[in-house]
């Protein structure tokens, strides 16, 4: 069940990632009209605004699934990582535990300023919120992703 | 909740949330705690005893109860500097916590 969890977890990641990445690129750096044909000017001409529901359910979810396996986590691979001194890998999960405390927190913010998308006012509160959830998903992410390939599933 | 208090409240309810639960980690003020061996959730903080003891749901529990009190208080106040409040709260306090996790947990990283 446990190795099920962990397969959802990590795909919602995947989700989360694309979202949130195209909606960081598009908040810092939206296209213009000469550059919307190429690859990039693409992926900067998203409609970013449109991601916003998805990435608050997908980030609530994924930390959930996380929340849910994260015992699992306790006590089969972070004693192991303890007992083979890995402590950076080690390190990095605790910090991912705390980001993602706090990327929960900084959600409803998150939420009502991209709500008002016209309010020009909350453009650098928009980017700067979206930029650090998307910083806190990346970590999250790679580090569960590199962990994942230390320990495995432990079939 | 109308548009002029939810700005409040959202930023509040970030930044105090961030302050609160760095506060929780380092004191260990554990809503409740979870002890993943025995499948057992006990209330506030109890030392582990057959198994590792989980604190990180207590935690966010703790921070989050007491950053949604202090936010819903805040945005029932209506004094000029409440309203004034800097947007930029609701993002730099947590990226500032975020450096405050990175120093408490330097060991594993330096050694």
């Amino acid at each position: 069940m446990s190795v099920f969890l962990l397969i959802m977890h990590s795909l919602l990641a995947v989700a989360l990632l694309g979202a949130i990445t195209h909606q960081t690129i598009s908040a810092w750096a939206p296209a213009n009209r000469a550059g919307a044909a190429s690859f990039l000017g693409r992926m900067r001409a998203v409609p970013a605004t449109s991601y916003v529901n998805a990435i608050v359910v997908l980030y609530s979810l994924t930390a959930l699934l996380g929340a849910i396996i994260y015992p699992t986590y306790r006590l089969n691979v972070r004693i192991v990582l303890e007992q083979m001194q890995l402590h950076v890998p080690n390190g990095a999960f605790e910090l991912k535990e705390h980001f993602v405390a706090l990327g929960l927190g900084i959600l409803p913010a998150y939420w009502y300023f991209w709500r008002s998308p016209q309010a020009a006012e909350y453009g650098r509160t928009r980017a700067a919120l979206t930029a650090l959830l998307a910083f806190i998903v990346w970590w999250g992410f790679l580090v569960g992703h590199v962990l994942n390939n230390i320990r495995g599933f432990d079939l | 909740m109308t548009g002029r208090t939810s700005p409040r409240f959202v930023i509040v309810f970030a930044a105090a949330y961030a302050v609160l639960y760095v506060v929780a980690v380092e004191y260990n003020l554990a809503l409740f705690t979870y002890h993943p061996a025995t499948e057992e959730f006990h209330f506030l903080v109890q030392p582990a005893s057959d198994g590792p003891a989980m604190y990180w749901y207590g935690w966010m529990a703790t921070s989050g109860l007491s950053a949604f009190t202090i936010a819903a208080l805040i945005s029932w106040l209506s004094s000029r500097s409440i309203n004034r409040l800097w947007l930029g709260c609701s993002w730099s306090v947590p990226l500032a916590v975020m450096f405050v996790f990175v120093y408490i947990l330097r060991r594993y990283f330096i050694r």
